[in-house]
Formats: structure tokens, C-alpha cells, sequence
């Protein structure tokens, strides 16, 4: 990859990927605005804006990162396969994202009930904290990866290093 | 190569063998295996473990339906 495109490429990488975490951190106030306040209305915008963020900017920013991710990985020479931060990394985000667009629908089909229930029904509802609390440990271990790329060649990565060596 | 560079892989002096894996490998796997085994432990013995528990019709015992509405 020419070094322009690849700044580019790394540019789109870093700003859908930072963002993803923010958005997350952004979903779970809205979980947290919903179990602590008693207010019906309340409970049910943040249900409502929780479904909005999540499927027009959680999801769109996860398949996004994946994607640009790969491109990155694939257009340098730390390849996809060659370095284990850069495995570890890719399938990390790649079960974040399948996590994610899975349970999307869980959230919907939970405004469709928060805006017909009252009182304990609603209560019973929660936050939706587990998985976006688990989902933002998991990008933050990747972020950590990323940044620090720690040493250590997948088995595959040293022999493709040392056929590419040979002369 | 400037050792303060990270966006490119590291010169590697020629090996014989490939290289044992790393330690912080092993013990990130570990961790991981060990959220993985508290999520299927909570999902097989609570059932639902999101939001959906709470939802009528997904299957949870735990699911209310709810109230019929009343508009006029």
C-alpha cells in the first residue's frame, strides 16, 4: 500500500474504531440513565435512543473498524496472520461485531415492549449493561493491543518471513 | 531500521526454530477463556442473559406480557 493511501487507510481505521469505544461508553449512560431514575418517560427515551444509537452508529463503526482493519492489516507488512496483536485483534473485534449485530434485535424487540409496559414491568427491563459492559472491555483490550503491538510472530508469520527471505 | 517506529514490523535476526509462544499470548488467552466460561456458565444456568429475558415471547420463563392497551 503507497504510503498515502495508507495513511488514509489508517486514518479511517483509528477514527471508526475510537469511535466505536465512544459510542459504546455513549449506549452505556443510556443503560444507566434507564435503571436509575424511576421516570416512565425517561426509561423509555433511553430505550429508544439506546435502539437509534445502537443499529445507525454502533453497528455501522463495528463493520466499518472490521473492515478497515483487515485493509490495513492486509495493505502493510504486518499482515492479518503474521503477528499475534494483529490476530488477536482482528478476532476480537470480528466476535464484538457478530456479538453486537446479534443482539440488536433483542434491543428493538425490548423498545417495542418498554413503550407499552408501566411501573415494574418497566423496571424489570434493566439497562442493557452486560453486553456493552463486555463489549467495551474487549475493544479497550484491542485499542491496548494496537497501540502497544507487543513482540511475538504466529508460527505461520515466521515461516511466510523467512520463505520471503530466502533468496 | 528507527527502534521508535511501530508501524512496522520489527527486524527479526534469522532462527532456527519458529518462536515459542509469547507469554502475554498464554496469558490473554487465559483471561479471555476464562469470560468466555463466566458467560456460557451464566447463559446455561440463568438462561437469557440480555435484555430478551425480559421480553415477552423470546422464550424465557422469565418473560411478562404485556398489559393490553387501553387507547380511546
Amino acid at each position: 500500500m503507497k504510503p498515502a493511501v495508507r495513511k488514509l487507510a489508517l486514518s479511517a481505521h483509528l477514527t471508526v474504531s475510537v469511535g466505536w469505544i465512544g459510542a459504546v461508553i455513549a449506549y452505556l449512560s443510556l443503560g444507566f440513565a434507564a435503571v436509575s431514575t424511576d421516570d416512565t418517560e425517561t426509561v423509555r427515551a433511553a430505550w429508544i435512543a439506546m435502539e437509534i444509537t445502537g443499529w445507525f452508529v454502533l453497528v455501522p463503526l463495528a463493520i466499518t473498524s472490521l473492515l478497515t482493519g483487515v485493509l490495513m492489516a492486509l495493505g502493510t507488512k504486518w499482515g492479518l496472520f503474521r503477528h499475534y496483536w494483529v490476530l488477536i485483534s482482528f478476532f476480537l473485534t470480528l466476535f464484538a461485531t457478530v456479538v453486537l449485530v446479534l443482539h440488536m434485535p433483542t434491543v428493538t424487540k425490548t423498545v417495542v415492549v418498554a413503550k407499552q409496559v408501566e411501573g415494574a414491568a418497566l423496571e424489570a427491563l434493566g439497562g442493557d449493561l452486560f453486553h456493552p459492559s463486555i463489549g467495551l472491555v474487549i475493544l479497550l483490550i484491542v485499542q491496548v493491543l494496537n497501540i502497544y503491538k507487543p513482540q511475538g510472530m504466529t508460527r505461520y508469520g515466521w515461516r511466510k518471513e523467512h520463505s520471503e527471505r530466502r533468496p | 531500521m528507527d527502534p521508535e517506529r511501530t508501524d512496522v514490523p520489527p527486524d527479526r535476526p534469522e532462527q532456527a526454530m519458529p518462536p515459542p509462544r509469547p507469554r502475554w499470548v498464554k496469558a490473554l488467552g487465559i483471561v479471555l477463556a476464562l469470560v468466555v466460561l463466566a458467560i456460557v456458565v451464566m447463559a446455561v444456568a440463568g438462561g437469557e442473559h440480555g435484555p430478551g429475558r425480559h421480553v415477552p415471547g423470546s422464550g424465557s420463563p422469565a418473560g411478562q406480557a404485556p398489559p393490553a392497551q387501553q387507547d380511546s
